[in-house]
């Protein structure tokens, strides 16, 4: 190419730059600035040849594109420049007094919008935020044993003596307790009606690591611990109310599993401890007692007495290197007393990140939701703006061409987007705190801590605070537009097609508000489906028809085993016997709440071989499996609905000599690939079972997948106390509950029933993550659609009442009805399809982002997105259509004699 | 004359872009590319995009740092050329004086080799 050549084409490029800028500046400095351009191309030829020309012509575009955006934009800032702000809200007062239709249906939007997230931040702020009322909560850790090296847990409990090195360790740790769980009975009297409850049994200095102190009476001392200590315990709240909420219960005695003990402290209503568990969701405790041991003095080698969860806190300002180092320097002291051979292992988790990381991806996923239907809500706004707007185009210009200042028109303007978002944002604390009572009260979804529920001031004062900057957000795009309105620009484009420039900023405005729809509806449908798989997915067990409950038989009351046998052999004969029941047997581990409190205890995990097994590879380390032991009555199988794969399940009658096991299908295909496990030896705490059955996993954690191989075990071969019972009955098992509860007290008044619930409830419980985004960002989804469908509504109405005239032409030069109806949808087809192309990179990004929410559907399932966006085309098209068919009632003459 | 001295503080700092446009216009009137060349000739990595140039010279026009007047020659009468006001001229100097604080802080701290005066 010559330079002459390359002199004309980057002198067209550069013409071609200057269509970025507002036309202002293009009429003014257009001319110079393409001058100027091509001297420096002609200078920069000279010296470094085509390749420098070719560098200018991409910058200038970089440069081009943000300059042209910022012109755009830069009397919409100048808005701050002083006038007279009362003479500005009196205007804008009296404009929107003279338009009630308008700013009624423009607050209603803003009010339905507003309230919608109001309610949303509330419910997220509320039910998915766990309160940490502490003092200074970041230097809250949680510390815990990694074993995985040696194929335990990643998550390990610690034994007493670690506790106590972490408590002498010195340097960056402050405080340090351990903490232990049991479920003790609870009754006002020896012999009153027992409770269930949650214990933690810790060291005296909790509530002081914490900083909180009771609302009642006092919290232990640093003395009161060890074998001496005082029969002491310190209710919650929760328990307290139960217990008839009175205040002068400090001092009195109460009964701990049969013993005596002396009530020192209430906590207050605002309290809330989660003591997190090694291996599942957080639990909260009913009564706190100091160990009546001493920590140290524990036998650390035993894992059975490796019970204990510590937390410290740090000293302020540590960095975290610094009390990696310490928490290590306690692990090396426990590893250098005893000498051991493998290192004991500890690692801290800040409390916090323990404690939010299961409801992140709900929390981000949902905030994104959010965000974008306060975007789609601010587009709106600012069409509805935009199109008022264009409405006094007129007076726009002719007051310009008095002599009125641009930023005249822009500060009045911004101060009408202003005054309808602070309105709306009032609206919308308003509406969103009857929708959170009609939440509550119409309780749509399973919601824990349902009661909590209101809006207060904070979530209040965010939504004003939200109304107030979209209001603004969505006038500075129309009053951009509205100060450039001139004389020249109106007589320009107001002949017969009457499409002034405030129709190219609206189709602008409705593609993008397209283009986060389509974002939205596609993570509402990706979430349902999520939850689609969920509500399909086989778990192992039926849950319909089954009632489960825990009976705490307290050790005390059971001195012999057999004792502790032939109890649970009448409650079962009992619960078999009532009117409706098909079979009942008991479980140390309940699926799906295999690490809730009413199992911890009984259920563990532990390491197996299969000696002499057809699928052992020589290889120690992968000849083991670390399992799930699931202690069961016999008929459990058969009550939870589970698949017998092979064998036999566990049978009432039995041999006395054998140790009788189930294995679930990974074992079985681990270790025997070949043959058959029946009859096969498992070593299992250094006892040997005989497996008699392999049976199909039920999930004791997830819903949608497998947890650990599971080894089922009898309850006479290993364990006294069954702790929770399930009944498989014909009817609603929610009506057996009485019949239940009369049956075990008629056996044993001394035992309490308690959580008592159905297996479809637990089923529900399971769900509750899943089902609560699908429903919140599926409603937000909705929402924006039906935004879309409004503003697409307006932009094409407005269209044929703007084009009448252009249309009434076509109509008298004989165009059909179909021709014209097609002329009038096309620009909005055009629209829609622009908004769902700019989307797809964003649909991308949205899916990206909540695949931690997504279960078996991966964040581009291909049915989904064509199904959003085929259900966005249709609705949007409906919202075409309808407006675009007043064409047809055009009537030529009387238009075109007008003119 | 205290509110006069404020007046000129509220225009600083002044963008790059605006004080080079200062400083090529301290020595004489120019057209846009005439100030793109004394730029260059000062030092070429701060030479504006040209886009950028004449929108930092509409906002100086407008805000009196400078003004625009027809150039003399018949052949291209759209073309503006530019000159600094009086108060561009003590913009232009305050900022100087600026950037002279900065940089004796600049050296105090360690930052820059200390010139023996």
């Amino acid at each position: 190419m010559t330079d002459e050549q390359l002199l004309s084409v980057s002198e067209r490029w550069f013409r071609l730059l200057l269509r970025l800028y507002p036309s202002d500046f293009r009429e003014e400095l257009g001319f110079e600035v393409v001058e100027t351009y091509r001297n420096r191309v002609r200078g920069i030829l000279n010296r470094s040849g085509a390749r420098g020309v070719a560098w200018l012509c991409l910058s200038a575009l970089a440069h081009s594109v943000w300059n042209g955006f910022g012109e755009y934009l830069r009397p919409a800032a100048s808005w701050r420049r002083a006038g007279d702000w009362g003479r500005d809200f009196e205007l804008v007062r009296r404009r929107l007094v003279r338009s009630p239709v308008f700013v009624a249906a423009t607050l209603s939007t803003l009010a339905v919008g507003l309230g919608a997230v109001a309610v949303v931040y509330t419910a997220v702020d509320k039910v998915l935020i766990e309160r940490m009322a502490y003092r200074d909560p970041d230097n809250l850790y949680f510390v815990w044993r990694d074993q995985s090296a040696s194929g335990g847990l990643k998550r390990d409990w610690l034994a007493g003596p670690h506790v106590a090195d972490l408590q002498n360790t010195q340097g960056a740790i402050e405080t340090a307790v351990g903490m232990q769980l049991s479920v003790p009975t609870l009754s006002l009297r020896p012999d009153g009606e027992p409770l269930q409850t949650l214990m933690v049994v810790t060291s005296p200095n909790l509530f002081d690591l914490l900083g909180v102190s009771p609302m009642l009476g006092r919290a232990f001392t640093a003395n009161e611990t060890g074998p001496g200590r005082p029969a002491i315990v310190v209710l919650s709240n929760a328990t307290w109310k139960r217990l008839g909420g009175d205040p002068s219960v400090i001092g009195s005695q109460v009964w701990l599993s049969g013993s005596p003990y002396t009530v020192i402290g209430v906590m207050g209503p605002n309290f809330r401890f989660v003591r997190h568990s090694n291996v599942g969701p957080p639990q909260e405790p009913d009564v706190y007692v100091p160990f009546g041991f001493n920590l140290a003095a524990q036998d650390e080698q035993n894992p059975n007495l490796a019970t204990y969860a510590a937390l410290i806190r740090v000293r302020p300002g540590t960095s975290p290197e610094r009390m990696a180092e310490t928490v290590d320097a306690a692990a090396r002291a426990a590893t250098d007393r005893k000498r051991q051979a493998t290192p004991v292992k500890l690692f801290p988790i800040r409390l916090k990140d323990d404690l939010v990381a299961p409801v992140r991806p709900i929390l981000l996923s949902l905030a994104l939701a959010g965000i974008f239907f306060v975007l789609v809500l601010t587009v709106n706004l600012s069409s509805l703006l935009l199109a008022r707007a264009a409405e006094r185009e007129r007076e726009f210009a002719v007051s310009r061409a008095l002599g009125a200042n641009g930023s005249a028109v822009v500060r009045a303007m911004v101060i009408e987007g202003a005054v309808l978002g602070l309105i709306g944002g009032v609206a919308g604390a308003m509406a969103g705190s009857w929708g959170a009572r009609m939440l509550v009260a119409l309780a749509p979804l399973d919601l824990p801590r349902r009661s909590e529920i209101a809006l207060d001031w904070s979530a209040a004062a965010v939504v004003i605070a939200v109304g107030l900057g979209l209001g603004v957000i969505a006038a500075a795009f129309p009053a951009a537009w509205a100060s450039r309105t001139s004389i020249g620009t109106l007589l320009g484009t107001s002949g017969i097609r009457g499409a002034g420039a405030s129709q190219r900023w609206r189709r602008g405005i409705v593609a993008a508000q397209i283009a986060l729809t389509l974002m939205l509806l596609s993570a509402g449908g990706l979430v349902t489906r999520s939850l689609e798989r969920l509500l399909a997915a086989d778990p192992g067990f039926k849950p319909a028809g089954m009632l489960t409950f825990r009976v705490a038989m307290d050790p005390r009351l059971f001195p012999k085993t057999a004792d502790a046998y032939a109890f649970q052999d009448r409650v079962e004969a009992a619960l078999s016997a009532l009117p409706g029941v098909g079979s009942a047997s008991a479980t140390a581990a309940l699926p799906l709440t295999a690490s809730g409190p009413q199992n911890s205890l009984w259920a563990w995990r532990e390491k197996i071989t299969i000696p002499g097994a057809p699928g052992n590879t020589g290889d120690p380390q992968r000849d083991s499996a670390l399992v799930d032991i699931v202690t069961t009555r016999a008929g459990y199988t058969e009550s939870m609905g589970m698949r017998i794969l092979g064998g036999r399940s566990f049978e009432h009658s039995r041999a006395d000599n054998v140790r009788e096991a189930l294995i679930d299908q990974h074992l079985a295909k681990q270790f025997f690939p070949t043959g058959t496990p029946i009859g096969a030896s498992i070593a299992f705490s250094g006892k040997s079972l005989r497996i008699v059955g392999v049976v199909k996993q039920a999930r004791l954690q997830n819903l949608h997948q497998d947890g650990l191989p599971q080894l089922f075990i009898r309850a006479e071969d290993w364990v006294r106390y069954m702790p929770v019972w399930v009944v498989k009955t014909a009817g609603e098992p929610k009506s057996l509950a009485p019949a239940v509860r009369r049956a075990v007290r008629e056996i044993d008044a001394r035992i309490p029933v308690s959580a008592v619930q159905t297996m479809d409830e637990i089923v529900n419980d399971a769900l509750r993550q899943q089902r609560i985004s699908s429903v919140l960002i599926s409603g937000f989804a909705l929402g924006a659609l039906l935004l879309v469908a409004m503003g697409l509504f307006g932009m094409i109405s407005g269209s044929v009442v703007r084009r009448r005239g252009e249309l009434a032409i076509r109509v008298a030069l004989g165009a059909s009805n179909q021709r014209m109806l097609w002329l009038i949808l096309g620009e909005g087809v055009l629209l829609v399809v622009m908004g769902m192309l700019i989307a797809i990179p964003g649909v991308y990004a949205a899916g990206r982002l909540i695949r931690g929410l997504l279960i078996e559907v991966s964040p581009w399932d291909p049915l989904t997105l064509a199904a959003v966006t085929f259900s966005l085309l249709f609705v949007t098209m409906a919202a075409c259509y309808v407006p675009a068919r007043r064409v047809l009632r055009i009537d030529p003459s009387p238009l075109l004699r007008q003119s | 004359m205290s509110t006069d001295r404020d007046r000129i503080d509220a225009y600083l700092p002044l963008r790059p872009v605006e004080f080079n446009i200062l400083l090529s216009l301290a020595t004489g009137e120019r057209h846009g590319y005439g100030i793109i060349q004394e730029i260059e000739a000062r030092d070429s990595s701060a030479v504006p995009d040209v886009g950028n140039l004449y929108r930092a010279l509409a906002r100086m026009v407008e805000s009196g740092l400078i003004e625009a007047g027809q150039t003399a020659d018949p052949r291209d009468e759209r073309r503006n050329y530019y000159r600094i006001t009086n108060r561009g001229l003590r913009v232009a100097k305050a900022e100087a004086q600026r950037l002279q604080t900065l940089l004796r802080a600049a050296r105090i701290g360690g930052l820059l080799e200390k010139k023996a005066t």
